[in-house]
């Protein structure tokens, strides 16, 4: 690694700290600006008197004024502290919540991101190399199609139509009731694999299918369309004219047109992770996926201060992490990008 | 480069053999295992698995099948019938209960259970003070244990329905594991009941396999698997698809109405004890006015809410009191009628508004909380409140944290709520809403002498006819003074699998898994 990388990624990484900070700081401020609290969600109706209420604010340190929650929330952060949850159950770390829901998070997601960039490699590299065509009319169309599509409208089709109607496939959760898994990275797959649970694997694949397809389908509209346009750019150039002249079968001419397109679709994977998560967010509510996209939903409705500040600041720590990683890729990928 | 295609192309085929295996097998053939488990859905969560700091419906319903009171309700009836304790004593003004333990109960993990755990469980719900306390601190001076078998109660004041009070997890016996001084939100040591939990995923999953060691007779089913749904839409597909056998609280009532419809699975109705009604405060204008309170009152068409709004899926409410409970009467019914439009005009003409000078009102509610059918409730309240040409709605909405806060600091005018009972005595229902020192929570600002002493008088007389008569009176100063206004009383509905059988819920609405079984 040169040294003008090297100060590249730390300046990159440096930047992750302010980004969090604002966010952190937005999140804080609508929390705390809109009336009532997580105290008071809870308690709901139920008639207990104003000295008990009082009692539970102080416990849950909501007496104090809003400038020392702030900074000590934030002291709380920088020590790997996410506080501990003031809403149904009250006191428990955000942390483990986190612990447990992010793996089931990443898992739909990392399926979802490899279900769209393949859709949308095999759909955008067959619009470009069939240029003009019908097909290439179907893939563009495909490409809007999937991009406008509405996730709980369509997740819900899916559900409909492969579990209602066929019986194929699951429709909610991330195992079949009755299956033990011992978890190890919280990854249902890699977990059932590394242990043996061959049960469990099956379980888990088929609870995942749906979900994938639906945010994956999705997002792979984008793909189609940058990858057939590059590629229509790609495949006009000299040099692919040069390979066909010189007998290169063409399967082998589209390998290389799409190696040299690909540049500015690792750009687009690194925005579409951020986008993925947000997606999941919705699939995550339509097919009752127990990640931290229905945690997140569920503390807003208690009004969960600690838990939302903290499963905000996790995520975009983690968004932050993942467009580092794709910039130093990009920066490694493309030699014309100087430091 | 070759090879690494192969290689991709072997693991994508792998892939997919293991997915279509699991589609073709996975359907069809059923092991014994599954056929000992009944899996429920449900939307409710469970917040707190410490009966001394869970205060809410659905977790109650987990902890009644996980543990046990030293009394409970025979199933399917509202008759008080023994559990831990297998008699009972009290003496004339009903301030000292003695409770005659059995001597062959255990808690789950075999540890046996003594009046000791029973006086130390509910001390813990004293001291700790969680939401639910009141239940126990507001009539028990004090519990001791005479011997290993016998537990007495000496209680605050005389309190007829004290068997009824005991009914309710706060006096459930729980694991000595359970901290004496800490809530334990996510404890799993449970106590005497039928069920303990094997596996508990917060928000996912709950497992709860037959306590070995429970005294009475076996539940039907070896396991119950509660999977929690983040919305009634998703539960639905869940039960078509066969994933649940059972998809309880909360269906929406179009989804009840179009699978009742279809035939394919048993929708079996419960009649329930919660209850819907409408707010007014009394404090601020133009409800301050009692005219106008009134006026509202007799505009409302109760039989158009069920029907257009809940479809068929709850009955009309003319009291707090509900439908079936002892001492109810129809007070808003006999005073006002249904949609007694000419008479609400009548009333507003004499509170000064007219069609020039109309009534203008602000009715708030809360969009999730109640389910998604409440918009639907305010605006059909709007127009029939509109219907009389003298009135003028404005609706608005506030998420339940906020909206909670609104209604405790008395800053709404007109709003909706509603109100699952603690324990299922007319007092209950009356108590919490009508009496000066204890209705600060619903923001009505609504305090009447005559009402206060009526319900202490009530809450303190054995004879039930006496009762009665007390509570009949109430309602009808209710129905006068219209600090509330019923709506609707909501009935339960469970959608089960046509192999399903043995459900039984009673007037409490607490489903017992331990008669469930499938054929």
């Amino acid at each position: 690694m040169s040294r003008g990388l090297g100060r590249y990624i730390l300046i990159r990484a440096l930047m992750i700290i302010p980004t969090i900070l604002i966010l952190y700081t937005v999140v804080f401020i609508f929390l705390r600006i809109l009336p009532g609290n997580p105290i008071l969600a809870v308690v709901g109706t139920k008639s207990i008197s104003p000295e008990q209420l009082e009692h539970l604010m102080k416990m849950a340190g909501l007496d104090k004024p809003y400038h020392v929650q702030y900074f000590e929330y934030l002291w709380n952060i920088l020590h790997g502290d996410f506080g501990v949850t003031l809403a149904f159950p009250m006191g428990k770390p955000v942390w483990d919540y986190l612990k447990q829901r992010f793996p089931a998070t990443l898992e739909l997601t990392i399926w979802a991101f490899t279900i769209s960039v393949l859709l949308g490699l095999l759909t955008g590299v067959l619009g470009a190399t069939k240029k003009g065509t019908k097909i290439d009319t179907s893939m563009r169309l495909y490409s809007i199609i999937a991009y406008t599509l509405f996730i709980p409208w369509f997740g819900m089709m899916l559900q409909y139509v492969f579990g209602v109607k066929l019986h194929l496939l699951p429709t909610s959760g991330r195992l079949d009731p009755g299956i033990h898994l011992q978890t190890i990275t919280g990854l249902y797959v890699l977990d059932s694999i590394l242990t043996g649970n061959w049960d469990a694997l099956v379980s888990a694949v088929k609870h995942l299918i749906l979900p994938a397809f639906t945010l994956g389908i999705v997002l792979s509209g984008a793909y189609t369309r940058l990858v057939r346009n590059n590629m229509v750019d790609v495949l006009s150039q000299d040099f692919i004219r040069a390979y066909h002249a010189r007998g290169v079968p063409p399967r082998k001419v589209t390998w290389y047109a799409l190696k040299n397109a690909f540049i500015p679709i690792v750009t687009l994977m690194g925005l579409q992770f951020a986008i993925l998560l947000g997606g999941a967010v919705l699939t995550e509510t339509t097919f009752s996926w127990p990640g931290m996209g229905t945690f997140i939903v569920d503390r807003i409705d208690y009004r969960d201060y600690n838990a939302i500040q903290g499963a905000v600041i996790f995520f975009a720590f983690f968004v932050g992490l993942i467009s580092l990683i794709v910039d130093v890729i990009y920066a490694i990928l493309d030699p014309r990008v100087k430091y | 480069m070759r090879l690494k295609v192969q290689v991709f192309a072997l693991v994508l085929l792998l892939a997919l053999g293991v997915v279509a295996s699991g589609c073709i097998g996975g359907q069809q053939t059923q092991t014994q295992e599954e056929v000992t488990q009944v899996v429920i859905g449900v939307t409710d969560k469970v917040t707190d698995l410490d009966p001394a700091n869970a205060y809410d419906f659905y977790t109650w319903e987990v902890l009644n099948n996980i543990m046990e009171g030293l009394v409970k309700y025979k199933p399917g009836t509202l008759e008080i019938e023994p559990a831990i304790a297998e008699r009972w004593e009290v003496n004339e003004d009903s301030t000292v209960w003695t409770f005659y333990l059995r001597k062959d109960v255990k808690f789950a993990d075999g540890t046996p259970l003594t009046a000791k755990d029973v006086v130390r469980s509910i001390k813990r719900v004293m001291k700790i003070n969680g939401d639910p306390a009141w239940l126990v601190t507001d009539f028990v001076k004090d519990v001791v244990a005479k011997d290993d078998y016998t537990v007495v109660f000496y209680l605050k004041q005389p309190t007829s329905y004290f068997l009824a009070l005991l009914t309710t997890p706060p006096y459930f016996p729980v694991h000595p594991n359970y901290s004496d001084t800490q809530i334990e939100s996510d404890a799993t040591y449970g106590g005497a009941g039928p069920y303990r939990i094997a596996k508990w995923v917060r928000d996912e999953e709950l497992v709860l396999e037959v306590n070995p060691y429970y005294y009475g007779e076996k539940p039907k089913t070896k396991r119950i698997v509660i999977k929690f749904y983040r919305d009634a839409s998703t539960m639905r597909l869940a039960l078509q698809n066969g994933e649940i056998d059972i998809a309880w609280r909360t269906l929406r009532p179009s989804d009840i109405k179009s699978l009742q419809q279809g035939g394919n699975f048993n929708v079996i109705e419960i009649p329930g004890g919660f209850i819907r009604y409408i707010c007014l405060n009394t404090k601020v204008d133009p409800t301050k006015n009692v005219k106008v309170r009134q006026a509202l009152a007799a505009a409302i068409d109760r039989k158009e809410i069920a029907e257009k709004v809940f479809m068929g899926t709850v009955e009309p409410l003319y009291s707090l009191i509900p439908n079936g409970m002892w001492s109810h009467i129809d007070a808003f019914k006999e005073k006002y009628g249904d949609a007694n439009i000419e008479l609400s005009k009548k009333l507003l003409q004499e509170a000064g508004y007219s069609e020039s000078n109309p009534l203008q009102i602000t009715l708030w509610y809360t969009p999730t909380h109640y389910g998604d059918t409440e918009a639907d409730l305010a605006q059909i309240l709007k127009e029939q409140w509109e219907r009389t040409g003298i009135i003028k709605v404005d609706i608005k909405s506030a998420e339940w944290g906020t909206y909670v806060d609104y209604a405790r600091k008395g800053q709404m005018q007109v709003y909706l709520l509603g109100w699952y009972p603690d324990y299922l005595d007319p007092d209950d229902y009356t108590t919490p809403f009508l009496k000066s020192t204890a209705n600060s929570w619903a923001g009505t600002g609504y305090a009447n002498p005559t009402v206060d002493e009526l319900l202490t008088k009530a809450q303190r007389l054995t004879d039930q006819n006496e009762r009665a008569k007390l509570y009949e009176e109430v309602q009808r100063i209710l129905a006068e003074d219209v600090p509330y206004i019923p709506l609707v009383q909501g009935k339960l509905y469970l959608v089960t699998q046509k192999n399903v059988k043995g459900v039984i819920i009673g007037p409490d609405m607490i489903f017992r898994y331990s008669t469930l079984y499938k054929e």
